[in-house]
């Protein structure tokens, strides 16, 4: 592969120098709809790049041959195709459109007419892509595409969402969608969506069934985010502002209990477990504050006023032959919990050069840097100090145990001496050339696009005495990505009467080489070096590079050849057809496979609007119906996934430490990709002059040969090998609807509205139709429950459990006994409800006065079920402070719902709870300065704004927020628990002209 | 021109359709090595190293950390004061059933290293295998054999007959059967025997730079394995050969005198063998013939595996009580997930036995926090409630305290896998089983001796008394439940002496419980051959 590429370029790149220009002549003309002249229209000179704009009068001037047509654009107008002919002066009269169907939009391996789309494609609304104080692009996403569920799971400065795109079909493989960035993989080259500075995008567009996203075969199943940067357009250069500022906080607090319902709480646990109070409070240090009536906020020492900046600068314009897009981006969050933090700065240049008229090509080059160091504070600890600990020691600094001699809860604060690093920098050079043929191969288009990523990236800490470790840890982590992407495209083009054809064949190939190391050392003589000099460490050892890998360093390869071949075809703009195939060829299939899957899709549309007999029902302007059918798949397997291998262990010897092997992991040479057949039906509206427009989107998916670790008997010596196995299914359906309510001279009301419901079944596990319990995977049910105890609530004194759930005590947890055996056991544990949400939906409304703009946005998520750890405190909740709103039961109160303080909840109930809410999750009031005002100002364009985002939200949630996931002590990620944000922000966008 | 672009585009086209280089899909592990490509010495080398690390996870697992307590709650010696989880149905009997998780840990540890120890025998046991020579050959396999022989012991005590397994596997198989008792046993036999021959005696071991490595297997550990083999299959007279060829070889002897680092402050030659640092060898333990050893990954990276949860299991949570504070002389922090049993603590030594005296079995407490100055250095006084976990009496043998580490949620500890004191009880069984009872009085004494207990008669000895010897001299230390599951003796001792508990009380014990439930999932996973379940469960 690395030798033919290059040749094949080689002898792309002679041919295309055979080919001489055709006569140019200068064509002038003026654009006007109605009676005005309209500014800013593209004319570009069809089948080349060749373009530019209308002026302040609608004239313009553009070269273009006599055979040539001209076509113009401009947002709200339809798009209009004129031939040049004889020519030489044209009146072009635009027509204010129904726009929709004549955007051309993004479908990856080139663009197409929306019109034309027979897979159900779509474009995030364009509003969500400016005005928003969000951090990553995702997180505007969220609750604004019907069928595209994203999740904050945390509000750590700089977390990003998880997303699923119409329901989970992988069981144990990765879920998320493919994301490309002009044309480049985001994700599979080792980038993150943080890499990509919101202001730069000029579209995004989501794949979602089988027709869409056939185009990327084996890493199409779970959906597809296509976005596309801003690139300059001819005409004078445009240098743009925007940015906002403001401010963030914990968009709900969960309080702790106050200091005397925490003593109250003390003496309740010492009697409900049979102690004899002898003190107070719990521990000694408490003493002293107690007695003097002393207490601490610590939310209040662990928070602080969250701030959040973000600058863009771009200049944008172009010459007829180059065309420039250069951004520069600041943005800086300081978060509300202290300690944490996120910043990035990024720059962008995106250049297109016109060489000869065939011969185009161009560089989207990006670099970025994330920040995310800093020492945190501990947000769990913060809810666990009691309000009389003791928070700084004699000399000022922050006591290790505020609480001693408990042991278990630290400081919150004393995180923040932690010395942290860690960033990282995504060096990302995409160039590409673009030949186009002439004369019999008239619409024949040769693409090369050339990427390639470098990400190198660092996690450096230093945690010394002040942070509760007496020797001093340094780790340091660096790990380097380089990948690259080579897309070989041809396409063809090309009318013949009212048969359209178009045709896009792909070769390419995609490589990604990855290396890690990872050391740390401990044993400082005192902590003024930190990290910067492991060797003065006593102890130097290898340190973990990744869950499951070797300690010290890692390294390994991926790699993907891919041939895809596409042909639209439509016949009189009435009849549509899409025939698409990929072959894929992936380094992580078993080497017994041909690693070569194929992945075939057909799509049929029909413009019923454009039918004869349509023409009469004047009320109707677009009416077209879609269907596709077809395979994708999953790539599913990590890198050496399939392959036996040996772990390389220690063990000491007379304080030495030996190198042992022991045998890892059970390889499967036969293991391949997981595969997905799916169904969609489309219908896409618009009606009342296109006051009304909308999709309506029906699906069914199966997806079968899901990875799953099949257990053998471990008489074998391993306990499981991967296999291609599952089976699981999803149904959905997704409506999205835009409405013109109000359309006057002043006032104008719109609403756009989005809903979307998914139905995830698995069907099989291991080939045997039977459910797997110990991974809570039930046939016929959601890949995500929540299967636990049935909570009847407590049992009160004087009730019997004997019969139900013999040994339970007054203030235990009543559970249902399911089977009615007469007692309680995991044969009585049931489904409590589904993780994933069982519809989700959105809706924003737009308001315009004059040049006042109101957009509401509110956002649902419906359906959902999740263990509560805010309810949860095992055999803690005596040790340590509680949340106020995280009652307990006494003999008083007889409560119903909460637990006795002596409940130490030994089954491991988990308090699966109702998780849905509702969110007013953004407000933006804006207003566009008035062109008469602009002159003056000799400004392009300008608009200020206030925005404010998570203001309130709607949920029977107990605790921090129903949308993050939150970690009980001592689980996973606990130590960043960070929930959600509210912020309240000022934003400007200038354009000088 | 035409012609141009038609061969062109043939010759581009052409090139697509070619299939480009196949390794360009090819996958090789940069950093994992594969289990063919360890035939050399060192590779041998490394493969040995890593069956004492999987060894080692028998002890120090802690993913549940009532582990330890599985092994002693439930028989005469323990009862559960903190129950975790894990060792509940092992004082619970009537909640044993074939999902136990500790029956299945047991299961999947000892066949994951016979697994490992299968294809170190199989590879330096194949004909082809050249440069290295005979005697590092038959050392390597000795080796091995000593630790698939060990792991199949373990099975047989625990389960009975189970399927054998003795060459590597490729790929999954779902056919096993279980073979019987016997030929277990023999495979134990004949896999110690040869161990025995080709091991190297103590002091031939090899060595590192710190010196010899006393830490691997030598033939002494081959040969009191197959004693305790021999004594589970009747054959007492096999077994005294190998025990009176220990005890004959004179490589080890009985600590009677005080060694060690902690000489200095009050305690006893029996206090000195479990002191942090004394156990090895090398530090002066001439008893220790098995020690697998621990180092702090804070001073020696991968000194440990796991979290060994034995000294807060056995130790005691006195910092609980008000003018307490964690320290070394009493062990560090414990939290005491089981207590000894009344029968231990107050029927079973004699009056002046060293191994019961406050230094190995600790009883009371002295306030030791200086900033509660109005108690400091007072008795602590005992109130019931107290005695339960805070203040209760306790074995000293796992103390460790690390200042770094307070809170010490994993003990770094040596383990005394094997001793000279074990070799003469299990001699004394091999005697009381051939009833020669004089002898077996003989071999007692030997160790009443340094304990400064009072001399037993061959008319007292039975095998009662050397189990309740075993207890005296390896409480805390020997996995009681496999003596008395090996000596199906544990339903009548653990009725006789532990059945008196109140809060977590013992239940359910039979006769079915002398071996462990075959794991379900084991049955179930087994789909194309029937896994027989052991009876009663």
């Amino acid at each position: 592969m690395r030798y033919c590429l290059p040749k094949l370029i080689v002898v792309l790149g002679l041919l295309v120098f055979g080919f001489g220009a055709q006569a140019q002549q200068t064509v002038k003309g003026r654009v006007t709809s109605g009676d005005s002249a309209v500014t800013n229209v593209t004319v570009q000179v069809k089948g080349t790049n060749q373009a530019t704009q209308t002026d302040q009068n609608g004239d313009f001037s553009v070269a273009a041959g006599s055979g040539a047509a001209l076509i113009f654009s401009r947002v709200g107008f339809a798009t209009q195709e004129m031939p040049v002919g004889n020519r030489k002066y044209l009146d072009i009269h635009l027509v204010v459109s129904s726009k929709e169907m004549n955007e051309v939009i993004v479908v990856g391996y080139g663009t197409q007419k929306k019109a034309d789309v027979t897979g159900s494609v779509a474009s995030v609304p364009k509003s969500r892509l400016s005005e928003l104080p969000v951090t990553n692009v995702l997180q505007a996403v969220e609750g604004s595409v019907a069928g595209v569920s994203v999740t904050n799971t945390s509000a750590v400065p700089g977390a990003t969402p998880t997303v699923l795109i119409r329901g989970q079909n992988s069981i144990t493989a990765n879920s998320g969608p493919l994301i490309v960035v002009d044309g480049i993989p985001l994700s599979k080259s080792g980038g993150s969506i943080n890499d990509i500075n919101p202001g730069d995008i000029a579209s995004m567009e989501i794949l979602k069934d089988a027709s869409a996203v056939a185009i990327y075969g084996t890493n199409g199943s779970n959906g597809v985010i296509l976005i596309t940067t801003k690139r300059g357009v001819t005409g004078k250069p445009v240098i743009r502002y925007s940015g906002y500022e403001g401010i963030e906080d914990l968009a709900h607090i969960l309080k702790p209990r106050s200091a005397a319902s925490y003593v109250q709480k003390y003496a309740d646990f010492l009697q409900q477990t049979g102690q004899t109070q002898t003190n107070p409070v719990p521990n000694a240090s408490e003493l002293p504050n107690y007695k003097a009536g002393k207490t601490t906020d610590w939310i209040k020492e662990t928070t602080r006023q969250g701030i959040i900046q973000d600058h863009n600068l771009s200049i944008s314009g172009g010459t007829k032959d180059v065309r420039y897009f250069l951004s520069g981006e600041y943005l800086k969050e300081k978060g509300s919990i202290k300690g944490y933090q996120y910043h990035r700065a990024s720059f962008r240049a995106n250049l297109d050069f016109n060489l000869t008229d065939f011969l185009t090509i161009g560089t989207s080059v990006f670099v970025n840097n994330n920040d995310y160091g800093g020492g945190r504070a501990n947000l769990l600890f913060a809810t666990a100090m009691s309000p009389y600990g003791q928070e700084f020691n004699p000399d000022g600094t922050y006591n290790i145990y505020p609480m001693y001699p408990e042991l278990l809860y630290t400081n919150p604060l004393i995180g923040l001496y932690q010395n942290n690093v860690n960033h990282n920098f995504n060096l990302n050079g995409t160039g590409y050339a673009e030949v186009k043929f002439s004369g019999v191969l008239k619409g024949l288009k040769y693409r090369l696009n050339a990427g390639y990523n470098y990400i190198p990236s660092a996690v450096y800490t230093y945690t010394g005495r002040n942070d509760n470790s007496p020797l001093g840890v340094a780790t340091t982590f660096n790990s380097e990505t380089n990948s690259y992407t080579l897309d070989n495209l041809l396409t063809y083009n090309r009318d013949f009467g009212k048969h359209h054809i178009d045709f896009t064949g792909l070769y390419s190939a995609e490589q990604r080489r990855y290396f890690v190391d990872a050391f740390s050392a401990t044993g400082f003589i005192n902590d003024l070096l930190a990290f910067n000099n492991i060797g003065a460490g006593a102890t130097v050892s290898a340190a973990s590079t990744g869950s499951g890998l070797p300690n010290g360093s890692y390294s390994d390869r991926y790699a993907l050849n891919s041939q895809m071949a596409r042909i639209n075809y439509s016949y009189d703009d009435r009849y549509l057809l899409t025939l698409t195939a990929r072959r894929d060829g992936s380094s992580v299939f078993g080497a017994n496979t041909t690693k070569f899957g194929v992945f075939p899709v057909a799509a049929v549309g029909w413009n019923i609007s454009n039918e004869e007999f349509m023409k009469s029902v004047s009320w109707v302007d677009n009416l077209k119906l879609r269907g596709s059918y077809g395979k994708t798949g999953n790539e599913a397997i990590n890198v050496y996934g399939t392959i036996t291998t040996d772990n390389s262990v220690r063990y000491p010897f007379n304080g030495i430490s030996q190198i042992g092997v022991l045998a890892g992991n059970l390889g499967n040479s036969n293991l391949h990709w997981e595969s997905t057949i799916g169904t969609n039906v489309g219908v896409d509206f618009g009606i009342l002059k296109s006051r009304i427009t909308g999709t309506i989107d029906v699906y069914s998916t199966h997806t079968d040969g899901l990875i799953l670790k099949r257990q053998i008997p471990s008489v074998s010596g391993y306990t499981s090998v991967l296999d291609n196995l599952g089976k699981t299914k999803n149904q959905g359906v997704e409506l999205t609807l835009t409405t013109k309510n109000v359309n006057g001279k002043d006032f104008r009301w719109e609403s756009m509205f989005n809903f979307s419901a998914n139905r995830n079944r698995i069907v099989d596990l291991y080939g045997d139709r039977k459910s797997d319990t110990g991974n809570v995977w039930f046939i016929g049910k959601p890949i995500g429950v929540v299967y636990d105890y049935k909570k009847q609530g407590i049992w009160q004194v004087g009730e019997d459990p004997s019969k139900q759930d013999p040994g339970s005590k007054p203030g235990d947890l009543k559970f249902a006994d399911v089977n009615g055996d007469g007692k309680v056991t995991a044969t009585d544990k049931v489904i409590l409800g589904q993780t994933a949400p069982k519809w989700i939906g959105g809706m924003t409304n737009t308001f315009h006065y004059r040049d006042f703009h109101l957009s509401i946005f509110i956002q649902t998520v419906q359906g959902v079920t999740k263990n509560d750890p805010d309810l949860n405190y095992v055999d803690e909740s005596g040790r340590r402070n509680t949340p106020a709103d995280v009652g307990y039961w006494t003999t008083a109160n007889k409560s119903q719902s909460r637990p006795a303080l002596s409940y130490f909840n030994t089954r491991g109930y988990g308090y699966g709870s109702n998780a849905s809410y509702t969110r007013l999750k953004d407000i933006t009031l804006s207003y566009t300065v008035p062109p008469s005002l602009l002159d003056k100002a000799h400004l392009g364009s300008m608009t200020v704004y206030v925005s404010g985002r998570n203001l309130y939200t709607w949920t029977k949630w107990i605790g921090w927020d129903p949308e993050n996931t939150y970690y009980g002590r001592g689980t996973s990620d606990w130590t960043n628990n960070y929930p959600t944000i509210r912020s309240v922000t000022v934003g400007l966008n200038i354009t000088l002209r | 021109m035409k012609k141009n672009i038609i061969i062109g585009l043939a010759v581009s086209v052409l090139m697509m359709a070619v299939a480009c280089k196949k390794s360009y899909l090819a996958e090789t592990p940069y950093s994992s090595y594969s289990p063919s490509t360890l035939t050399d010495s060192l590779g041998f080398e490394a493969a040995c190293y890593g069956l004492y690390n999987q060894m080692s996870n028998f002890l120090t697992y802690a993913d549940h950390q009532g582990w330890p307590d599985v092994w002693q709650v439930g028989t005469d010696i323990a009862f559960a004061t903190q129950p975790e989880g894990i060792e509940v149905p092992y004082y619970n009997y009537t909640t044993l059933i074939s999902t136990d998780g500790a029956a299945l840990y047991t299961w999947q540890w000892a066949y994951k290293e016979i697994n490992n120890a299968n294809t170190i025998i199989a590879n330096i046991e194949n004909p082809s295998l050249k440069g290295i020579s005979a005697g590092n050959k038959a050392s390597t396999d000795a080796e091995a054999r000593f630790f698939r022989a060990y792991s199949y012991n373990m099975l047989a005590e625990c389960f009975g007959g189970v399927p054998l397994v003795s060459k590597p596997l490729t790929g999954p198989k779902t056919d096993f059967v279980r073979a019987s008792l016997d030929s277990v046993n023999g495979l134990c036999v004949a896999d110690l025997t040869f161990a025995a021959a080709n091991l190297p005696d103590i002091e031939a071991v090899k060595s590192n730079a710190s010196g010899k490595l006393y830490g691997r297997a030598n033939k002494y550990m081959a040969m009191q394995l197959l004693a305790e083999v021999y004594l589970r299959m009747g054959k007492g007279d096999l077994a005294e050969q190998q025990t009176q060829a220990i005890i004959g070889s004179g490589a080890f002897s009985l600590i009677t005198a005080r060694y060690g680092t902690k000489t200095s402050l009050p305690g006893d030659a029996f206090s000195d063998m479990f002191v942090y640092h004394n156990e090895r060898r090398k530090e002066g333990d001439k008893e220790a013939i098995w020690v697998l050893e621990e180092e702090n990954p804070a001073t020696v990276p991968g000194g440990n595996t796991g979290n060994a949860q034995q000294r807060r299991n056995w130790g005691a949570g006195y910092y609980n009580i008000t003018g307490m504070a964690i320290c070394d002389s009493l062990g560090g922090r414990g939290i005491s997930r089981m207590r000894l049993s009344g029968w231990v603590l107050y029927g079973l030594y004699d009056a002046g036995d060293m191994r019961n005296s406050p230094y190995n079995i600790r009883r009371r407490y002295t306030y030791n926090d200086p900033t509660q100055t109005a108690k400091f250095g007072q008795p602590v006084p005992y109130n019931n409630a107290d005695t339960v976990y805070k203040i209760c009496p306790h074995t000293t043998k796992w103390y460790q305290y690390d200042p770094n580490d307070v809170f010490g949620f994993a003990m770094i500890k040596d383990f005394i896998l094997m001793r000279l004191g074990e070799t003469y009880l299990l001699q004394a069984e091999a005697q009381v089983q051939q009833g020669k009872t004089d002898a077996a009085a003989t071999s007692i004494n030997a160790l009443r001796t340094r304990a400064h207990a009072p001399q037993v008669t061959g008319s007292q000895m039975t095998l009662d008394f050397v189990l309740d010897e075993r207890a005296r001299e390896l409480v805390g230390e020997e996995n009681r439940r496999l003596t008395l599951m090996r000596t199906g003796t544990l339903v009548d001792r653990a009725t006789k002496y532990n059945s008196n508990t109140v809060v977590y009380p013992m239940a359910g014990l039979s006769k079915t419980n002398l071996l462990l439930p075959i794991p379900q999932q084991e049955i179930n996973l087994n789909k194309d051959a029937v896994l027989a379940q052991n009876p009663g469960y």
